[in-house]
């Protein structure tokens, strides 16, 4: 849809006096006058929500001196960075920690989707109704219990303890995602499947996995930003030598030693995957929130 | 093939395929918030833990700590009329479908891929006492105003809040703007032709049509109010100055797992569990009649 003053939701000058019909001059003045003040309270706020980006960009490229008089520029504050954190290998982390608990959730969302959709058994609406409901366990409430577990199976030693419960923290959305979206295909396309003699496993696999694509696209861009800007999960769960670029900027920020522009040039970086993500794949994202709200 | 047959082989690949899903939340979610409500009823250092009953949210009742971060959370809600009021206005317009608007949609969306720990960490430069917002008000002429926010206690949680605020608004207005977009353009046409006025038209037959919308994103905000800002705090205040942005969420690590009394930070998150559940049951009866409504 372009936009054109034509349309019926843009801007119309209220009760207009009869001497300025739609079509007159001074109508299409006003008109005119109301969308350039709507683009300019547009820029107003771009600037509000872009002005942040701007002084990260502009303050990780200081030294401490350079910051406090805010002038000058000079690559001290990375240098800093990459002295006092392994940014490589928590990048990596994050991508290793990302990728395994997606994986999970794509498996445990997919099938279990497919299953309270298409595959109801007596009690599966009940089923999912306690799948579901997980959703409403705030993290901070099971959090102290989680760890005593995880530590007790020697879980927190590795990626593995962090990973599964990211998995379990994204299941319950995803899979409410997933079965909304496999309610959508026709029942006579899995039973003509059936009848010609493949199970209901490779059904699953054969003609709904790939009819979900969309769906499995929305539900990783969502669980890969969530998980990459965690700090809580990462920050108990993980060991100190395997933090995530997140954990290790909010845990070098706490120490106060490091220098301002450091921690910023460690924001930007930490942001950096996310935001691109985002800009690449905006649309499931948006998707993502819009079938939450039960559409 | 027989028809029961068939029934029975679908009946088992859905419990088959329902079955991880159900097993990695019921392992990481369900198992630990049942012995959160157990361990909220002992005296519980993470290795040995008594059993004392019940009486231990009687004694909570009575700590004047426990009322000082409720009190948080309560002020906290302050911020909600803002976080979507503000987003309303602009949903509104971009809805005006200006040239451009897609752009100015996808920078007020931006933030939603970032951290809070990002966040909270260009947050913190614009509070400080040194920082952007004094800077801001020296350069408009009212450096007289100049105030160290984070350094009180009611002015940090309002820091917090502002914060907050920001954070919410991209997802806010999309929502919104979902909304705007279901309206029927012909409703609002017919409203002009009436002769109202563009403010009338948005308050007497926008907003009441929005009413969904509305209720969905206060749910979200509340939601991420108590159970999404740890980051933001452990990285901006840490809980400071005293309790002053000490909420439910941030008080469950505190006392778990700065003070080693896991008891009383399971106790607290199982409150924050109990303040969840209500918010849901209030989202589940607001959206019900929606629904039956739409269908």
């Amino acid at each position: 849809m372009t936009a054109t003053p034509t349309t019926p939701t843009s801007p119309a000058p209220a009760p207009a006096p009869p001497a300025a019909g739609p079509g007159s001059r001074s109508a299409r003045a006003r008109r005119r006058l109301n969308s350039g003040l709507v683009l300019v309270l547009m820029v107003i706020v771009a600037i509000v929500m872009l002005y942040p980006f701007y002084y990260l960009l502009d303050n990780a490229f200081r030294n401490q001196t350079q910051f406090d008089r805010q002038h000058g520029h000079s690559a001290a504050g990375w240098t800093q960075l990459f002295q006092s954190l392994p940014v490589g290998s928590e990048l990596l982390n994050s991508t290793i920690v990302c990728a395994a608990a997606i994986v999970i959730i794509l498996i445990v969302a997919t099938t279990a989707g497919f299953a309270f959709a298409k595959l109801r058994y007596r009690g599966s609406g009940l089923v999912f109704l306690f799948v579901v409901a997980a959703l409403m366990v705030p993290l901070q409430s099971i959090i102290i219990p989680e760890y005593v577990n995880l530590a007790k199976f020697h879980l927190i030693s590795s990626y593995t303890g962090a990973v599964l419960v990211y998995a379990a923290l994204g299941a319950p959305f995803a899979t409410f995602l997933m079965a909304t979206y496999y309610r959508g295909i026709s029942d006579e396309l899995i039973e003509a499947a059936v009848m010609d003699g493949l199970s209901y496993e490779r059904t699953f696999l054969q003609i709904a996995l790939p009819l979900s694509l969309p769906a499995i696209a929305t539900v990783t861009v969502l669980q890969f930003i969530q998980i990459w800007d965690d700090l809580l999960v990462g920050l108990l769960f993980l060991p100190t030598n395997d933090r995530t670029i997140t954990v290790g900027v909010a845990a070098l920020s706490s120490g106060r030693t490091t220098s301002i522009p450091a921690l910023m040039a460690g924001s930007l970086i930490s942001a950096v995957p996310a935001i691109l993500v985002y800009l690449i794949f905006q649309r499931h994202l948006v998707k993502g929130l819009t079938l939450g709200m039960g559409k | 093939m027989s028809h029961s047959r068939l029934a029975r082989r679908r009946r088992r690949a859905g419990i088959l395929l329902s079955l991880p899903a159900v097993a990695l939340v019921t392992a990481l979610l369900g198992v630990p918030i049942g012995q959160a409500v157990y361990y909220s009823m002992t005296s519980w250092n993470g290795i040995t833990s008594t059993w004392i009953g019940p009486s231990t949210y009687s004694v909570a009742l009575h700590d004047p700590i426990f009322w000082r971060v409720l009190e948080n959370n309560g002020l906290l809600l302050l911020a909600i009329p803002f976080a979507i009021g503000i987003p309303l206005c602009v949903a509104a317009l971009l809805n005006e479908h200006v040239r451009g608007w897609r752009f100015f949609r996808s920078v007020y969306f931006l933030p939603t891929a970032v951290s809070w720990v990002v966040i909270g960490m260009v947050a913190l430069q614009f509070f400080a006492a040194d920082g952007i917002l004094n800077k801001l008000l020296a350069d408009v002429g009212l450096g007289t105003s100049a105030t160290d926010m984070l350094a009180g206690q009611h002015s940090a949680l309002a820091a917090l809040a502002i914060t907050f605020i920001w954070s919410m608004l991209g997802t806010n207005t999309i929502i919104f703007l979902t909304g705007m977009a279901t309206l029927d353009p012909t409703l609002i046409e017919a409203a002009r032709v009436d002769g109202l006025a563009r403010r009338q038209i948005f308050f007497r037959v926008t907003l009441p049509l929005l009413t969904r919308f509305i209720q969905f994103a206060f749910v979200i905000t509340v939601i991420s109010a108590f159970s999404a800002l740890f980051s933001l705090i452990f990285v901006m205040t840490g809980g400071g100055p005293g309790l002053g942005t000490t909420t439910l969420e941030f008080f469950v690590y505190q006392s778990g797992f700065a003070q080693g009394q896991f008891g009383t930070g399971a106790l607290y998150g199982i409150v924050l569990f109990v303040i969840m559940i209500i918010v849901g049951l209030v989202q589940l009866r607001l959206i019900k009649p929606a629904d039956e409504e739409g269908r």
